[in-house]
């Protein structure tokens, strides 16, 4: 590795390096604020360091990418990872979590998804892979209060396991029957592959497919993303909703777009689990009394449709993945930081009888969450309609009219549960009691989240401009 | 495709669009002080019908198939541009929206809880009424049908009667799924359109050269019939309506009668048709059919109902049967008849919700049972029921009559039959309506209340209409002036 790779990391560096010394001065120095403080310096100096340093090569080590499209991704998780230690920060100082690993976990995961978004080798994939599951591991059961936590926490190092297990054997026996891991190689090695090797390799893209399912919960391996989303404190499930799901996404999309077609053979099952995951989500949701469950399986039926676009394989197809990825984030995103902000010394507000009438406690906030779940829904005039838009004009144009139809009855079910959450916030209730005002970091997401999704709702060609220059 | 000018004019139709969406950030803002935002949406309302009938007035007779014409890029990805276009019917839609408007805030000025957030809505709805009216893109046309739909859902579940969830999750469901279907449809025709030409462009105007197979086109047509029968409504879809009607405050129900369902019937007239002429010829029988099937069905039904705003509901669906089977005849006549009476109805089915809504307040109740007297109690109050039942019921002389008549007469010279059909079902109007009459105004008082008679507010809300409704019965010609180069356009280049 020469020095020119080592700028062209330098985000990833200083994430790393940022982190550890945060972690390091924590060991000592027990002042939370401070050190969030350094973390979302951190990170937002990540994020600046990605936009504004030309990488002086193209690739690092033969394992990562640094092009134009690798760097949109580490930027955008490098501000989430300073926008869910915004969110974090309350949480930290009242439940007396040592800030300084929390804040260089949020940081190495941050890293983790920027390499994985970034990967273009398949040893890269598994390693940003691990790099950030380990940090979710502990983050998600950090909140040692909360019975649910550790139950999350163990559910999710169990399932990461077995997926770990999947995609690490599905390299192998893509190795066996290609010779390399590296990504255009894998692949053309494969389609010239005759015979047993040929069968080999499939299986092998077939298990690697396995984990993808399990990291971002598409059905049958979706079962344990309810548990983890409502054990997880919410700055945290905002973090492994949108960025590890999303950072998972951009990794796929990023190795279609270098190597082309990779699924041909395997058409018919990814169409088989786009269906599935958008069918079983909706209708799981529609019979949730808890927001956060609830929001676990709508983050399942849109994997179901972020698949319809990978599934195309147009370059139409992974222009419209990465646009839903990045509304979808912010739109998820910033659902959890509604119910972070108003969590206080009871908890969180998640279940149905918390949110009945909470529209009238906290008219904004609660206005905020409203506009961001029909987002999610789809409604027209939000980024989501966009997002859904793009998607199924793609998928048409590919031909799987079949998908879109039942991605639009999905839509139609989603519309069901995201209004049901809105009825019930607006319900008149006199025995609503309010929540945590909420502190000025969480109203700044929540500002953010809210305009993206109406700008770019309204004004989609911005962002679609920028991702059609990006993808290779 | 002739674009009108290519100087810079004054965004007009914009503005129709923008002020309601001002108004409702304004009282957003001041959700903290009731009174102002009683005045601002007032305030606003009135701008708009000003706007409104400024263009009635000066742009009412253009020549070219479009009065005003704005046409801006937006999504140039995807060749989706902002493009507004009025012609006459958009015109006559346009201003009765805006006067619609200001009654509902009128009527609305009692409203209590959230005063700032049911404003705003109110006012969201009115800008996305205008939208659908006025785009002339489809994907600029899907997001205003969609965003119009929230706030109602909103104004239903929020401050609505005792079954409002329910009524509002319907309301919103059934039409979702209708225009779910007319997404892909537009997506699809988009598709082929893009492939054919090379221009990827979503403007009904450039869209209308599409050359489809008969299969492609029924599809198609058949996705956007969809979101139309379902929102205009025509049976068996109209359940919704009926429970959405009467769970809704009095001004969402003078907004969902009065204007929502017109944007099916308008849905119909501006996309629909001109963009699938063969699918339509075959169409227009089973349209026919269904048209009558709702006109007597619903009849039936209102002769039936006991709680008078349910009884209203359904002789909407009733009037809005014979709308369609008026553009079902596909002739000149019957065309102008049918837009003549799509407005007059809002005008006349709106002043009867207003008055539903004064008795209600009055004494509590809506169900026929525990009514009647109120001519004696309430002689103004009676009196304009009276006159507006009248008008419902099709009397000579007053608005809905004018629209009838000519739908009648349009039809009978395609399908004398359809006609004399027809018109056994405008009979039946006469039967549920005089129920109606008979049963709040007449016969003896239920019991012993003061029912106080209209207030200056009040009046200020019914007055104009009732002069409307005498206006529309007796002089029809200026609301039908505008609209006949329209219609013509639209029939030559519906059927080839």
């Amino acid at each position: 590795m020469s020095l020119l790779d080592l700028l062209a990391l330098l985000p990833i560096l200083i994430l790393v390096f940022a982190g550890t010394t945060i972690l390091m001065v924590g060991a000592w120095y027990k002042e939370p604020r401070p050190l969030i403080a350094g973390g979302i310096l951190t990170a937002l100096l990540a994020a600046l360091a990605a936009g504004m340093v030309e990488p002086p090569v193209s690739e690092i080590a033969g394992l990562f990418s640094a092009g134009a499209y690798a760097r949109f991704f580490t930027i955008l998780w490098s501000l989430l990872a300073a926008a869910g230690l915004m969110l974090g920060a309350r949480f930290v100082e009242d439940k007396k979590i040592g800030a300084g690993e929390y804040v260089s976990l949020v940081l190495y995961g941050a890293a983790g998804m920027a390499l994985l978004s970034s990967a273009t080798h398949l040893l890269g994939l598994f390693l940003a892979l691990e790099t950030f599951t380990l940090a979710f591991y502990i983050l998600i059961a950090c909140n040692r209060d909360c019975e649910f936590a550790a139950e999350a926490g163990l559910k999710y190092l169990l399932m990461g396991a077995v997926a770990t297990g999947f995609m690490a054997f599905g390299i192998a026996l893509i190795y066996a029957s290609t010779g390399s891991l590296a990504l255009p190689d894998a692949v053309t090695q494969l389609t010239t592959a005759s015979g047993e090797l040929h069968a080999w390799g499939l299986l092998g893209w077939g298990m690697i497919l396995i984990a993808v399912g399990f990291k971002i919960s598409l059905a049958p391996f979706h079962l344990w993303t309810a548990d983890v989303y409502q054990g997880a404190p919410s700055p945290i499930t905002a973090l492994l909703a949108t960025g590890s799901k999303g950072a998972v996404v951009a990794a796929l999309v990023g190795m279609l777009a270098v190597s082309g077609p990779i699924w041909h053979d395997l058409v018919e099952l990814l169409w088989l689990m786009a269906a599935l995951t958008m069918l079983v989500g909706a209708f799981s949701a529609l019979t949730q009394k808890n927001l956060k469950r609830l929001l676990a399986y709508s983050s399942v039926t849109h994997m179901g449709t972020l698949l319809v676009g990978l599934l195309c394989q147009t370059s139409a197809g992974l222009a419209a993945t990465t646009f839903y990825v990045v509304v979808y984030v912010v739109a998820s995103f910033g659902t959890f930081a509604v119910i972070a902000s108003l969590a206080d010394k009871r908890g969180e507000p998640m279940t149905f009888d918390d949110l009945r009438g909470l529209g009238y406690q906290h008219p904004v906030r609660c206005g905020v969450l409203v506009l961001l779940l029909l987002s999610l829904a789809g409604l027209p005039a939000t980024a989501g309609f966009m997002a859904k838009f793009t998607i199924f004009h793609a998928a048409l144009q590919s031909g799987y009219i079949g998908l879109v139809v039942i991605g639009v009855f999905a839509s139609v079910v989603s519309f069901a549960f995201y209004l049901s959450v809105a009825m019930l916030l607006f319900k008149p209730d006199e025995s609503a009691s309010s929540w945590h005002a909420g502190s000025s970091l969480e109203h700044a997401v929540l500002a953010v989240c809210s305009s993206a999704v109406l700008l770019f709702g309204l004004f989609p060609g911005i962002l679609f401009d920028l991702i059609g220059r990006l993808l290779p | 495709m002739t674009v009108l000018t290519s100087l810079p004019q004054f965004p007009w139709l914009s503005l129709l669009i923008v002020l309601p969406l001002v108004g409702a950030l304004l009282c957003l803002m001041h959700s903290k002080r009731p009174a102002d935002c009683r005045a601002l949406s007032l305030a606003t309302s009135l701008a708009v019908f000003g706007v409104a009938l400024y263009l009635f007035i000066c742009h009412g007779q253009g020549e070219g198939r479009w009065l005003l014409y704005e046409d801006v890029s937006w999504i140039e990805r995807f060749g989706a541009r902002y493009v507004l276009a009025m012609d006459g019917i958009a015109l006559l839609m346009v201003l009765l929206t805006s006067f619609m408007q200001v009654s509902a805030v009128l009527l609305a000025w009692r409203v209590e809880r959230h005063v700032s957030s049911f404003f705003a809505l109110l006012l969201l709805l009115e800008a996305g009424l205008m939208g659908i009216f006025l785009a002339y893109d489809l994907v600029l046309f899907y997001l205003f049908w969609e965003v119009a739909l929230i706030p109602m859902f909103f104004l239903i579940s929020v401050w609505g009667g005792a079954n409002r969830r329910q009524a509002a999750l319907k309301f919103f469901l059934y039409t979702l799924v209708g225009s779910f279907f007319m997404l892909i449809a537009i997506i699809a025709l988009y598709q082929i359109h893009g492939a054919q030409s090379g221009v990827y462009s979503f403007v009904i105007g450039d869209l209308l050269q599409t050359q489809l197979t008969a299969a492609q086109e029924g599809w198609l047509f058949a996705g956007f019939m969809a979101a139309f029968i379902v929102k205009s409504p025509l049976v068996p879809f109209h359940t919704w309506l009926t429970d959405a009607l009467t769970e809704s405050p009095a001004a969402g129900s003078l907004d969902l009668t009065g204007l929502l369902l017109k944007t099916g019937i308008y849905g119909l007239i501006r996309v629909a048709f001109p963009l699938f002429p063969n699918a339509t010829e075959n169409f227009l029988p089973i349209l026919a059919i269904l048209a009558l099937i709702g006109l007597f069905h619903a009849a039936w039904s209102a002769y039936h109902q006991d709680d008078i705003k349910r009884l209203l509901a359904y002789s909407s669906i009733s009037h809005l049967g014979l709308v369609v089977l008026g553009l079902a005849a596909w002739q000149f006549t019957a065309w102008e008849g049918s837009i003549l009476l799509m407005v007059s109805h809002g005008i006349t089915t709106g002043g009867l919700f207003v008055l539903v809504a004064l008795i209600q307040e009055r004494t509590g109740t809506r169900s026929m049972k525990e009514l009647g007297g109120l001519w004696g109690q309430a002689p103004c109050l009676g009196f304009l029921f009276l006159l507006f039942s009248l008008a419902s019921l099709g009397l000579p002389g007053l608005a809905n009559f004018s629209g009838e008549i000519l739908v009648l007469l349009g039809t009978f010279q395609q399908h004398p039959l359809w006609a004399v059909i027809a018109l056994l079902g405008v009979v039946f109007a006469a039967a549920y309506i005089l129920r109606l009459v008979q049963g709040v105004l007449w016969g003896p008082a239920y019991k012993e209340r003061s029912v106080p008679d209209l207030t200056l507010r009040e009046w200020i809300i019914l007055l104009p209409m009732a002069i409307l409704v005498v206006w529309m019965g007796v002089y029809p010609e200026p609301f039908l002036a505008p609209m006949h180069g329209a219609v013509e356009t639209l029939l030559a280049g519906g059927l080839p």
